[in-house]
């Protein structure tokens, strides 16, 4: 499946802002199964600056200073990706959850040690007896460890109610824990604590989904989102990713921007403004499937 | 400084005695320190210690306390009896701390950079995945060899065997070696002979290093260096500004540091000037918003990536508080052994990591005899002392334990040494601390000789700075010859005359602008409120529309007043509009606001304003405090006093500043408010008046402060022109529009690097101005029509006001693109 994605931000300012520092994580990572052929971005006004970097877990960042005073922000990126359908083996039989969460501290290999650092708390993700509580419903004893993660992720899709208003980007996961509501980026967030309580390790995924739109209408240009999952290391197997908004198996409608412990690590745009006042934020995705 | 040392009473009494072996006889090294003590006397020695203490409060050396709700600056307290250390002792010391130093320098190397470590099993993965200090953007940066420890500073304890430990090791922004250095300058000063006698090691030669070491981590001649401070508010800030005179070196806060292209800029009138390396005082975490945490106000966004691309140097490099975490140093022998192939000459205090089993087994076995902390300081517990646990909690706590053991380290309560504190008359004991400090010359490391070394506050008590403790200095008497090289000018030897100050930061200029402006805008408030107040009750309907139209010569965006279209507001509601403008703090145009922020901002520049000026800015914002049975008419008197205030702080301004680019921008803010309010007020004349409403004239002669050059000229008949005259273009009066824009035109072009547009625009403006023959223009008489030819030449005055008042705010934005934020400005010109 081929996609062309744009993924447009705009920030209105109340007072010019004279100059802005930002990084932006939109371009999307390349994988075995998941390549990213054409990726640019657009920004306007013009930075002064622009470079680019691989972070350390290995997202491709973009580094821009505006220096000009200005109302408006604009960032487009525009990206090409190409996923091949189910390229992650899938195995019924894995080990016992207890085994993983056993295997991965004694693992000095270098997947081991990669693996490793996402088993620990992070700015934005504690570790709390309530969320291995919640988790264990479905990490029951001797469970093995893939039947036990679709468990869960089901559950949390079930147990929470997707609600855009209950939230905001800075709700700590304790609050959506007992609120019950969220958006994907909370229900991510809360997966990977559960998991993390249970001393297992999970990183955070952002990305896009592919939407249809209701039968017999136009596909809306503009109406998608930028989206955020979870994905949980398994010995011998790799990475497994779950996407508990939608209790679903991320295959060839998700596209991967980048991963790290948790959203403080992968936000899109990100930035530093001198001036500006209050501002207004409008996020346009579009992620148009061009050739199956 | 976050230690927290504690020391049990029983202890004590088994603690080294520092001073004597057997409580009576001093050892041998102390001898000559007794008997000069001695022959001094205790009222001469109480004699000097007032001078002392008098010093240490003129100098102005200060550590602020966190918890201080008051916000106070505390003296430093300081003790004038040195800890002595003789040299064989401290050629112990000094190998046990450098060889720790080049250790945890290998260590920090490794985990940023090949992991060897990791992959081989000599350190736990957990120690640095689970350490918030391991700041993953500085992982795989090419840091010059063995440059990532600057300087580290090792805290030490002497246990009752005689034995020195090691407490705790700072890395991330070590505090302290400033007040050692003012400690030595103070005791050498007030103990003369004793100090000349004694043969101590002198400080000034670690301090040349340090300033060499940090010069040379720059390829560049002339490297610009900055120490980089959290600000006013942090607890050391008195080092930060002296450690940064002594040694040369711009104290710079995040705010007047920016990255463009990858590389950091001081921001100063001058222009943008590369920094090459930084000398932190900020905590590394705190440094970059953009790519470190996002909610400090303290850093400079984009330095990370600076440093990535190798344009800047940091000491200590940014991610360096990672060995910080008590939980390494189990690993530390071992370590050594590997790294060095040394065995680890100075032990730490015994620590126990609960991340490994053992480890875990042998606390929870042995709660009674250990304190707990958490194994990342910042996760924010507070030390637990397993003997105070009450019994029945106990399991709870080997729970908490046992669930994130990695979390949690214990180590073995030390019995601090003690050492004679001078305490009104007398020497008493009190347990003490060494902060050693050892720095990376680039070629090895060397010790400060002796340190800071911390007391505690009563006998038995914690050992903090944070919680307010007290210092004294460390002397090592020294068996050989001496470097007595000195960094500070000889009091004989003449000074080099400087005039001017050699950089004025952007944040300094922008600071003194916006109280130039706000001291003007909360003159024009003052005189307009006390000019409208006594004259509601008493206004008739056309007066009471002229009270109106001045008030709406504010522009307020925050009025309660009905919307003018609706119906005109009754003299209840402008008196509670007025009410509200005068006392809301709330609001954002009030005085009371207003005043609020000439505080704030004189705040931020109070090391550059007179203590007078200070005063009068202090007093200013405690004026609007009003009794609350202040009566509405009371309000003209409060205000006329408030008046009195500003001129005073006007007047300081004209009289008692410097001439230099403060007073420049100051006083162009000042102008250029001035002059934004009174084209406003202005505006209301050009609008032909009907002859009821010529009562504004009055009013607004009485704001400009115009009423008696006006009868001087015109005696009392109020004629519009003739009002236009005086307030716009009489280029002698100093209220005049003419005056502000001339004046605006001139102090412009003294600034450096002036932007040529900008200076044509207002001189075109008041070219414009000037070119308006008021005698020519034809003011529609009362009785006249009111719309006719005869206007058409106030008309054109009109638009010109219009035009001004666009003209004035980008003509300020430009000022402050071009002198505070660096950014581009934008064309502008009057009529555009």
């Amino acid at each position: 499946m081929i996609y062309r994605i744009v993924h447009r931000t705009t920030y209105k300012y109340k007072y010019p802002v004279s100059v802005g520092n930002h990084v932006a994580c939109l371009k999307p990572r390349s994988l075995p199964h998941h390549q990213s052929a054409r990726s640019e971005l657009r920004i306007q006004p013009r930075p002064a600056t622009r470079t680019e970097r691989v972070d350390f877990f290995g997202n491709r960042l973009c580094f821009f200073t505006v220096q000009e005073p200005h109302r408006e922000l604009v960032v487009e990126a525009r990206s090409e990706v190409t996923i091949d359908e189910n390229s992650t083996p899938w195995l019924q039989q894995t080990l016992a959850w207890e085994e993983v969460a056993k295997s991965i501290p004694g693992d000095d290999s270098p997947a081991g040690l990669e693996a490793y650092q996402f088993g620990f708390e992070s700015p934005r993700i504690r570790v709390q007896p309530q969320f291995a509580d919640y988790a264990r419903q479905s990490f029951l004893s001797g469970r093995p460890m893939l039947e036990a993660l679709l468990d869960l992720t089901a559950r949390i899709h079930k147990d929470f109610r997707f609600d855009s208003k209950a939230t905001n980007v800075r709700t700590p996961t304790e609050e959506v824990f007992k609120k019950r509501r969220g958006v994907c980026q909370d229900f991510a967030h809360l997966q990977i604590a559960c998991l993390r309580s249970l001393n297992l390790a999970a990183r955070y995924v952002s990305g896009y989904l592919r939407t249809y739109p209701p039968p017999g209408r136009p596909r809306l240009v503009g109406a998608d989102v930028s989206h955020a999952w979870v994905s949980a290391y398994c010995p011998g197997i790799g990475w497994l990713d779950m996407d508990p908004t939608n209790n679903v198996v991320p295959s060839d409608g998700h596209v991967t921007l980048a991963w790290g412990r948790d959203y403080g690590d992968v936000s899109p745009l990100r930035g530093l403004i001198l001036g500006g006042g209050a501002h207004t934020l409008k996020v346009a995705v579009d992620m148009e499937p061009i050739e199956a | 400084m976050t230690l927290h040392l504690h020391e049990s009473p029983s202890q004590s009494a088994d603690a080294y005695d520092e001073l004597s072996a057997d409580g009576v006889t001093p050892r041998p090294h102390w001898a000559h320190l007794m008997e000069s003590l001695q022959e001094i006397g205790p009222e001469e020695l109480g004699r000097r210690w007032n001078r002392a203490e008098r010093r240490i409060r003129e100098n102005g050396i200060t550590y602020n306390v966190y918890s201080d709700t008051l916000g106070a600056h505390r003296d430093w307290k300081i003790d004038i009896v040195p800890l002595l250390i003789p040299a064989d002792e401290w050629r112990s010391i000094e190998a046990g701390i450098v060889q720790r130093a080049q250790l945890l320098s290998l260590l920090l190397e490794d985990l940023y950079g090949p992991q060897h470590l990791l992959t081989h099993g000599h350190f736990p993965a957990a120690l640095l995945y689970g350490n918030p200090a391991f700041l993953r953007p500085l992982v795989g940066v090419s840091v010059p060899a063995h440059s990532y420890l600057h300087m580290l500073a090792i805290d030490l304890a002497r246990s009752p065997d005689g034995q020195w430990w090691v407490l705790a090791d700072r890395a991330q922004a070590p505090s302290g070696s400033g007040y050692a250095l003012e400690n030595r300058t103070i005791v050498s000063d007030v103990l003369p002979d004793l100090f000349r006698t004694s043969n101590v090691l002198r400080l000034a030669p670690f301090f040349r290093a340090q300033r060499e070491a940090l010069t040379n981590l720059s390829k560049r001649d002339n490297p610009r260096i900055v120490l980089l401070t959290p600000g006013p508010y942090n607890e050391t800030y008195f080092e930060h500004s002296y450690i940064a005179r002594y040694l040369g070196f711009t104290l710079a806060q995040g705010a007047d540091l920016t990255v463009r292209n990858r590389r950091v800029y001081l921001k100063t009138v001058d222009g943008l000037e590369k920094v090459d390396v930084i000398l932190r005082r900020v905590d590394d975490s705190f440094c970059d918003p953009l790519e470190l945490r996002g909610d400090s106000l303290l850093g400079v966004p984009g330095l990370v990536d600076s440093v990535v691309a190798g344009n800047v140097k940091v000491a200590n490099a940014l991610g360096s508080g990672l060995i910080e975490t008590a939980a390494i140093m189990p690993f530390l022998p071992g370590l050594s052994t590997h790294l060095l192939g040394e065995k680890l000459k100075l032990p730490s205090v015994a620590t126990w990591w609960c991340g490994q089993s053992y480890a875990l087994d042998w606390v929870l076995n042995n709660l009674d005899s250990v304190v707990v902390k958490p194994a990342f300081p910042s996760r924010g517990m507070e030390p637990v002392f397993g003997a105070e646990i009450p019994q029945a909690e106990k399991g709870k706590f080997a729970e908490q334990l046992r669930a994130r053991p990695q979390e949690y380290v214990a180590q073995e309560q030390v019995a601090l040494s003690t050492a004679p504190v001078w305490d009104q008359g007398c020497l008493n004991s009190r347990s003490v601390v060494l902060r050693t400090y050892v720095l990376n010359t680039g070629s090895g490391w060397i010790a400060i000789p002796g340190g800071l070394v911390r007391v505690a506050e009563a006998e038995g008590s914690v050992v903090s700075m944070q919680r307010g403790g007290h210092s004294k200095d460390a002397w090592v008497l020294w068996d050989g010859p001496i470097d007595t090289f000195s960094m500070l000018r000889p009091r004989n030897e003449p000074v080099e005359l400087r005039r001017v100050p050699r950089v004025v930061p952007s944040s300094v200029a922008d600071n003194v602008f916006w109280l130039g402006r706000y001291a003007e805008r909360a003159q024009n408030l003052a005189r307009i409120l006390r000019a409208m107040i006594p004259r509601i009750r008493l206004a008739e309907e056309p007066e009471l529309a002229c009270l109106i139209r001045l008030h709406g010569c504010l522009e307020s965006r925050y009025s309660k007043l009905p919307k003018a279209k609706r119906r005109r507001p009754t003299s209840l509601e402008l008196e509670q509009e007025m009410t509200s403008m005068f006392t809301d703090a709330k609001r954002p145009d009030s005085l009371a606001h207003t005043l609020a922020e000439v505080y704030r901002i004189g705040d931020n520049v109070r090391e550059r304003l007179s203590a007078d000026m200070m005063f009068l800015i202090g007093q200013l914002r405690d004026f609007v405090q009003l009794e609350p049975k202040t009566q509405f008419l009371e309000y003209p008197a409060i205000l006329t006093d408030c008046l009195e205030l500003l001129s005073a702080f006007s007047g300081l301004e004209r009289e008692n500043i410097n001439r230099g680019l403060g007073w420049l921008f100051m006083t162009i803010g000042r102008r250029l408010e001035r002059a934004i309010y009174l084209t406003r007020q202005l505006r209301e004349i050009t609008t032909p008046l009907a002859e009821q409403d010529w009562s504004l004239l009055e009013c607004l002669l009485e704001v400009a402060d115009s009423s008696m050059t006006y009868r001087a000229r015109y005696y009392t008949t109020l004629q519009p022109l003739a009002v236009l005259d005086v307030l716009m273009a009489d280029e002698t009066n100093p209220r005049s529009l003419d005056f502000q824009l001339s004046h605006l035109a001139d102090l412009y072009q003294k600034l450096p690097r002036h932007v040529r547009d900008d200076l044509k625009a207002m001189r075109d403006a008041l070219a414009l101005l000037r070119s308006f023959d008021l005698r020519e223009l034809k003011y529609p008489l009362p009785g006249a029509a009111m719309a006719g030819n005869g206007s058409d030449g106030l008309s054109r005055l009109e638009h010109f006001l219009r035009d001004l008042e666009r003209l004035l705010p980008s003509w300020s934005n430009n000022l402050s693109s071009r002198y505070f934020s660096h950014a581009r400005t934008l064309p502008i010109s009057i009529g555009q």
